[in-house]
Parts: structure tokens; sequence; C-alpha cells
């Protein structure tokens, strides 16, 4: 079963609203990235949980790289290693006041999005507790995908 | 400290029981050049006729610093001189005084010495500056324009409780505008009835909703009802997205304690934001942040209020003044301005207002109504937001005047979508994003704007309902504040 | 970045139709790659086979460009090189330039020339040479990756060397990015003939072989003035006799690497000549005196005095600036 917001899908990142990005409009945000003289990084992983911060590095991110063709060389050997995870790219600024990343956008996705279960837990009077758990990550991590 | 015997009247003759004018009591020192630790204010004086310009500026000097209507000996058991706020420039304002509609108007230059305020209490410095001083007889009328606050002084304020950065971080959200709406309409909704309006838009892919700037306890919802309701949305829409939502929850209230109360129970239901109006006070504002800061809180401002004194060209304050104080004061959101809405706002003087807020060094631009260098001492940035009267047809020019970190706020822009709530906040998203890909393509989005919306609008229904709902809004007046040195082109293109 | 980016890459993608007519002489004019020859001919003294080789392959490029417009050929052609020629004979210098003409005519998006040797390409764990190896890769992409002797990273001697995944890697990226990046492999001709016997995949990888002759002892002097014309520097009457003597005795010494070795000489006498200035410090200097070598700058040298190199560690202060010193 997919998910039941608008696109039945995880929303998160720059572009999720809009149809799959092509290699080439991958491309040309990885050159925008670029061109600021940002790093750019690849991760990856099975637990899309909104506050599931660190995703795994696939490889370390790539600084002072002048053309996107071998970034896109990586998210393609990424996409073949993890079909079936969540693959997005980062870019990082490390100019002072920023030092963060300035973009995020998904660029592999599992074909099936189970998504998230939400847990109220009842408190004093009508407060209640939320918790947010991901149905892919149920299974013990070494028996997922 | 360099002192003009042609201006200031030396020893006895200074002191002698009576009235003597401003500028005999050295409060006029033209040859003064600021310190590093002076705190300077600008601002734009209309003398009352036959008070001399130079005058009037050394009575707001003395009127905001030291000085009473008189003399008094018992400035000599002090090291007067260093109190004393100096004005120590006053020059005519572009486009007044004779030849001109507009009575002669003058831009004035004081410096204060830091020991004048106490460290971090925006209440303290304001009391002087925009304090008696306002209500002086010598002038006809005065604006206080802007500021220019040292490194030193900056640093006893905490700044903003979270930032730019770290919200970003929190909220998992980079490289594009966020997404707002304020939940409408503003007053009568039941709790119940009001999270289902936040559901819907947070849904459909809004990253935040807000509570309207007069929505406390009122007898149709008592604020503990909405509390509860609005969780219940944020965290429904969040399990059903895997993105973090979030929805202003105003605390604003009638006493500090109430107010903390408030904040403490959004916080027990995981709120990441929580909102105050900027009427209830430097001194809860300052207060509230803190709080936030110590309870990883984003704090959101609603302006509400400063129209009163911000809009008029010849009196009051100029609205960068107020966000060069929120960012002090340590809030982390600030209604700061669309240019293209409903609500007051030159190109310009709006890029002013953001400059302040966002850049960690804001250099001297009279175009844009920046009267100082100003070194922001590594205050974190503030996130402007840009509400009132916006919808998608105008996402080409929101993302080209306000930049990429502002929050752009379409309340009715998605509560009145003919489809539906979830209909408009998709419309809003689809459009920004496809703006912002276009841009980082490199693409001429402003003028290709409409194209780029109208090719998304073919895949998207909801976004092709919305281009034809509000194709035709636009609000075009004239702007009221605009910048003196540079005739500038006002409201919308 | 160069400036007539905008003048390059993709602006030719729109197919002409059958009976539409070309201008090579505007194409060529167009890609302003004779700006880039012209800064070779006056960088590089000689090395006219070279520069006619680069003349003609500019030439095939343009006449590639133009058989894309009407659609006669899509593929992109495979541009990777190889420079063979002694040290010192201008190969890293043509190398640049290749990379910027070969931007101009829109063959790499950026042109940049990402220089390197085996060192920065292969690692000596298991598992190490691949990241690295793709590290510079992924540098390179957009512009012209250089080798440096490239043949050392086939080591047979050796079973485990890792030097056969580096070119494992290069090889299949060769073959695969050719819109991505250009090789240019470099080193000794002998050597690298050698290596392209025992690795006949990157042989067949190669489009163009340039080899660098090396340079005759009037081309070094031409050399020797156009160095030191960059530097603010001249030479008396006697020193260029003597740089004219002192040059056929350095050829036939060992080690002899073309323009370096003349760039490690006049670096020698420059140092010599701030001594020999600094030795009678009490005299007021003109501006002539400091920018001209004498012939004494040069004469000093062992080269000269005894038939052998100078850069001996007994040669103590003359020891120091010495850039390389088996020279």
């Amino acid at each position: 079963m997919a998910m039941s917001n608008p696109g039945n899908r995880v929303t998160q990142g720059q572009f999720s609203f809009l149809p799959e990005l092509t290699d080439e409009q991958i491309t040309a945000q990885i050159k925008y990235a670029l061109d600021n003289g940002w790093a750019v990084n690849i991760e990856y992983t099975d637990d899309p949980h909104p506050r599931n911060t660190y995703w795994d590095m696939f490889g370390m991110p790539m600084f002072d790289l002048k053309d996107p063709a071998g970034i896109l060389m990586e998210i393609n050997d990424c996409r073949k290693t993890f079909p079936n995870m969540y693959i997005r790219v980062t870019a990082f600024d490390n100019t002072h006041g920023w030092e963060a990343p300035r973009m995020s956008y998904i660029v592999n996705r599992p074909p099936n999005e189970p998504g998230f279960k939400l847990q109220r837990t009842e408190r004093d009077g009508r407060s209640m507790g939320y918790t947010i758990t991901s149905y892919a990550a149920d299974k013990p991590e070494g028996e997922r995908a | 400290m360099s002192k003009s015997s042609e201006t200031m009247a030396e020893g006895k003759e200074r002191y002698q029981a009576g009235v003597i004018p401003y500028k005999k009591m050295g409060y006029w020192e033209p040859d003064y050049e600021p310190s590093a630790t002076d705190v300077v204010a600008m601002f734009r004086i209309t003398p009352q006729p036959g008070v001399d310009h130079e005058e009037a500026a050394a009575a707001v000097a003395g009127e905001s610093s030291t000085a009473t209507w008189t003399v008094v000996w018992t400035d000599r058991l002090t090291a007067c001189e260093r109190y004393r706020a100096k004005a120590y420039r006053s020059e005519l304002v572009p486009n007044t005084g004779e030849g001109t509609d507009t009575e002669a108007q003058y831009f004035a230059y004081i410096a204060y010495d830091m020991d004048l305020f106490e460290p971090g209490s925006i209440a303290n410095m304001t009391a002087s500056i925009i304090g008696n001083v306002f209500g002086f007889k010598a002038v006809k009328a005065l604006r206080l324009e802007d500021m220019l606050f040292p490194v030193a002084y900056l640093k006893t304020y905490n700044g903003p409780a979270t930032g730019v950065v770290v919200e970003r971080e929190r909220l998992d959200k980079f490289g594009r505008p966020l997404l707002g709406a304020t939940t409408k309409p503003k007053l009568g909704l039941s709790g119940r009835n009001y999270g289902r309006v936040v559901y819907e838009a947070l849904k459909g892919g809004l990253d935040f909703v807000k509570d309207d700037e007069n929505i406390n306890s009122q007898p149709f919802m008592h604020w503990r009802d909405r509390f509860l309701y609005v969780m219940e949305a944020v965290n429904r829409a969040s399990a059903a997205t895997g993105e973090v939502k979030g929805h202003y929850l105003n605390v604003t209230a009638g006493t500090m304690d109430e107010m903390i109360e408030r904040a403490e129970f959004a916080k027990s239901l995981g709120s990441v934001i929580i909102m105050i109006d900027l009427v209830i006070g430097y001194t809860a504002i300052q207060s509230m942040a803190k709080w936030c800061r110590a309870n990883d809180m984003i704090l959101h401002l609603h302006r509400a209020g400063n129209s009163t004194y911000s809009r008029q060209k010849n009196h009051g304050m100029n609205f960068r003044v107020i966000c060069k104080w929120m960012r002090m004061a340590g809030v982390d959101h600030i209604h700061a301005g669309t240019v293209v809405g409903k609500l007051e706002g030159d190109p310009l003087m709006i890029k002013g207002f953001y400059d302040t807020l966002r850049e960690g060094y804001t250099p001297m631009s009279l175009e844009t109504g920046l009267f100082f260098d100003q070194d922001w001492a590594s205050l974190n940035k503030v996130m402007p937001v840009a509400s009132g009267g916006i919808h998608a047809g105008q996402m080409h020019q929101l993302l080209h005047y306000l930049g990429e970190d502002v929050v752009l706020q379409f309340g009715g822009g998605t509560i009145g979508h003919p489809e539906g709530i979830q209909a408009g906040a998709i419309a809003n998203r689809v459009a920004l994003e496809a703006m912002v890909m276009a841009r980082n393509e490199g693409r001429d989005y402003m003028n290709e704007g409409p194209e780029i919306l109208n090719a998304a609008a073919k895949w998207c229904s909801p976004l092709k309902a919305a281009l034809d709902t509000w194709k035709d809004i636009t609000f075009e007046y004239e702007s009221t504040d605009t910048a003196d040195f540079v005739p500038t082109a006002t409201g919308t293109n | 970045m160069s400036d007539t980016e905008n003048a390059t890459a993709e602006q030719n993608t729109e197919i002409l139709p059958e009976g539409a007519s070309v201008n090579l002489q505007e194409e060529f004019e167009q890609s302003q790659v004779q700006e880039v020859l012209d800064k070779l001919d006056r960088e590089l003294v000689g090395l006219v086979p070279v520069k006619t080789r680069i003349k003609e392959i500019a030439a095939l490029l343009l006449v590639d460009r133009l058989r894309r417009q009407f659609d006669l050929t899509s593929e992109t052609p495979t541009l990777h090189m190889n420079f063979t020629g002694n040290p010192g004979t201008g190969k890293t210098t043509v190398a640049l330039r290749m990379a910027e003409i070969l931007h101009r005519l829109g063959y790499v998006r950026e042109g940049h020339l990402v220089s390197v040797t085996r060192d920065d390409l292969v690692g000596q764990y298991i598992g190490h040479t691949a990241p690295k190896t793709k590290a510079v890769i992924k540098k390179a992409m957009g512009g012209v990756l250089f080798i440096d002797e490239a043949y050392y990273l086939y080591k047979p001697e050796n079973e485990r060397d890792y030097g056969g995944e580096s070119i494992e890697i290069l090889l299949q990226v060769m073959e695969n990015n050719r819109d991505d990046l250009v090789v240019i492999l470099a080193g000794y001709k002998d050597k690298m003939d050698r290596f392209f016997e025992s690795n006949p995949g990157m042989r067949s990888r190669i489009a163009h072989h340039l080899d660098f002759p090396d340079y005759s002892s009037e081309e070094l002097e031409a050399i020797a003035e156009l160095m030191l014309s960059d530097l603010n520097y001249q030479l008396s009457a006697d020193a260029k006799k003597a740089l004219h003597d002192y040059i056929p005795l350095r050829m036939k010494l060992p080690h002899f690497a073309n323009a370096r070795s003349i760039r490690n000489a006049l670096d020698r006498a420059r140092l010599r000549q701030a001594n020999r200035l600094f030795a009678d410090r009490n005299k007021s200097l003109s501006k002539s005196d400091l920018t001209t070598l004498d012939a004494e700058d040069f004469l000093v040298s062992r080269v000269f005095v005894e038939g052998k190199l100078d850069g001996d560690p007994a040669d103590g202060i003359l020891n120091p600036v010495s850039m390389d010193k088996t020279d």
C-alpha cells in the first residue's frame, strides 16, 4: 500500500512534488551546486524517518569538482548498489555563517514506500504524546530489502 | 574627544543656572568621529519653524541622552562629556525643503557612548533612543531611520534562538523557500475545525501553518483546545508525508506567566515552533527568545502594530530598525514584507529589511535605506516571512525579490483554492519547486516565470486551477516608505 | 573558467537540412581556436611537428563538428592522446593548450587540466586504489586528465601491484565517458611503447600520438631568452656567448632535460649574479645592473670548469637554488 499524501510518496527534499528528475535535470542541479563552490555528497537509507538525520554516505563528500559528470557517475553507482533505498544528493556550503547543507533532493526511492505509523500515547487530561515510526524500519537492519 | 569652542560654552558659563541652547551645552560636535564603541542613531528631523536644524539635532541628542530642559549642577559630578550624546552631522534630506512640496527635513547622526545602555536590554536602549524625545516640542516630527550597533554591544545579545541555518537543519528542508499559510477565517473557528485546516494544508505540501496574530484564547476557541487539535493535525501530516511539519502556536497572552505556560504546553505536545506578537513588548520578546533557546524551539514573531509607527515617512521609526532590534532580541521569524502582496512594501526598502535580517555584514547602501556598515557579530540569521495577498502565480517574482531563505505564506492562496485546501497546498508547492529548479538550471525565471508555471500546470491540475483563479490579482499602490536617495519604481512587476 | 565559454559547447545541437551550407572559416573564427594556437606559438619555441599535429587535430574536430550539424555523425570521437618525448620538451604546456582548444571546440565542458602521476592514482592497500582513481577522474571530468609517466601504472614484476586496477577503471571511463573527459598519457617514447605492448586495450583507445622532439641548441637559446625576458632579466653580450657555449656542453652531460635544464641553468646564473652584486655591496646599482646577467655568472659553472654537473653538495652556496639536484 502506498502512502496517502497527494504524491503517495515521502516528500522530503527540494523536488519531491515534481516528476522524477531525469539525469539531465540532476546534472543541472549538481552544476548549480558546483558553480556555487559547494561540495556534493550522496547518501542512502532504508529508513526515511523525518528525524533520521544521518543517512549513510556513499563515499566521501566530493570537493573541488568542476563538472557534474563524475557525481552523476557516483549517483548511478549508488542506484545500482542500492536500488531499493532512498538516495539523496546534498550540497554543503562551507562559507562563514552557513557551514551547512544548502541543497538536498531525492534521486532514488524504493518501488514501494510504506510510510510511517503514528503512535499516540494518552497523557494527562486530553494531552497526547506522539511518536512516528517508519514501517520500513520494522524489521532488523540486516533483514530489510 | 574634540570640542569646538564655537559651539560649546566653556566652564562657568556652561553650568550657570538657567536655560541655554542644546548646541551650547555640548550636544552638537560637528568634528566628532564616532568611536568603535559608540552606538549611532540616524534620525529624520523636521524642526519646528524657526528652529535651526543643528540646534534641533543637538536637542534630540540631548533629550535622548543626559540632558534636561535646564542646566543642572549635578552634571559636574559625572564624566558628563562622555555620557552626552553627540550630534555630529545634519544634512538636508533630498527632495525636501525650499522648492519642493515637502517641508525641510534633516538627517541627523547622533553618537551615544555604549555605556549609556544596559547590556542585552532592548528596553533600556529604546527608552533612550525612542523615549521622551519623540514628544519633544522643538521638533515637529521625528523618525528613527537607522542605527549602528558596535560589535561589542551586539555581543551582549544572544540573537535568534535558532537562526536560519539550524532551523533548516531541524526541519531537514534546504534550498528552497519554506511554505506557510495562516488559518482562515482569522477568528471564529472552533479548535476541532481549526485543526482540520492545519491538517489539510500540511498534508497537501506546506511546511508550516500559522495562527493569526489575534488568535489567542477567545470564547470560540480556548488556547488549549487549539494547541491539542493543531498538534494532532501536525503529527498526522508529518506521518503522512515523512516531513517535519509545524504550526506557529501563538502564545501571546495577557501576562508573561501565561505566555510561558502556553509555550510549555506547546513543547510538551512536540511543537517545533511557537509564535508571539510584536505588541507584547521588547522585554517579553527577549524573555520568550531566551525560553526558546533553552527549549529547542523556533520563535516566530508577527509584527502586529508596527505600521502604527513605521509607515509614515516623517514620524515614527523605520521598520529596518525594528528588524535590527528583533535580530538582537532573538526572534527566528519576522514578517518583513512581500513586495508584490497587499501590504506596504517598496522592493528596495524590503531588500534592506531582508539584508538586515539575513546577512552577516550589511554595507552602507542608501538605495536600500541602509545608512551604516553593520557587522552582525555572528548573530544568527532571522528568517523573513512574506505574508499578505500573495499567490502561486507570483512565484517567480517572490523568488526573485525575496530569495530562498524566506517563508512564503499563502493564506488565502491555499485555503481559498477552488478544489480545496490540499489542492491549494499542492499548487503552491509545485509552483515553488518548479521555480527553484528552473532558477538552479540557470533559466531567466523572472521573465519566463509564467511559462514555467504554465508548463507545470499542464501536469498539475491544482496549479492550473490556482493560476486561473488568481491570474489577475495584483496590488498596485504607491508605497509610502521609499528610498530618499534614488527615484524608484514601486509596487509590482 | 575561460571567458569564451559561451562560444562553445552545445551551440550546434540543431540538425541542418540537406541543402544548407556552412562556412568553415566562420566556424573557425567563431571557435577562437586561433588565439590558442597563437599563444602556443608564443610560449613554445620550435616544436614544429607537434604544432602541425595540433592544427591537424583542431581541423579534424572542426570538420567533425560541422558533420554533426548535418547529422552525418553523432558519436563523440575518441580524443584520448599519447604525448611522448624526453623531459622538458613542452608536453605539459601543450596539454594545457590542448585542453583549451578542446574546450573552445566544445569537446570538453570546462577545459581544465588535472595533471597526475601514479602516486595520485594507485593506493597502497586493498580497496584503496579504486576510490583514489575515481576521485581523480571526478576532478578531471569536464576537462583533460594528464597522466605523466603513465607506464608506471603497470608493474608486471610485482604481482600484487594495484596499478592494474587503476588501469581497468581508466579504460572503462575512457570508453564510457568520452563526452566527459579526455585522457592524455605522457612519458618517454620507448617506455610508453612497451606499456602499450602489454596493455593493448589502452593503445586501442588512444586516437592521437604526438612525439615531442628534443630541442636543438639554437632553440634552447631562444627558450632561454624567452624565459629571461619573462623574468625581466637580460644577457650581456658576453653572457650570450657563454650561454651559447654552455648549452651544447650541457646537452652532452647526463640527465639533460631540455627546457627544464635551461631553466635550472638560468636559476643558478641568477643566484650567482645576486652573490656577485652582494659581494660588492657598497657600490650603488643601476636598473641595468639588477637585470643583467654577465658571462661570469655562467662561466663558473662546473659544466665549463670540470665538465661535470652543477649541484653537487660540494658546491656549497650554489646548492640551495637548484631545482633539480641531478641537473
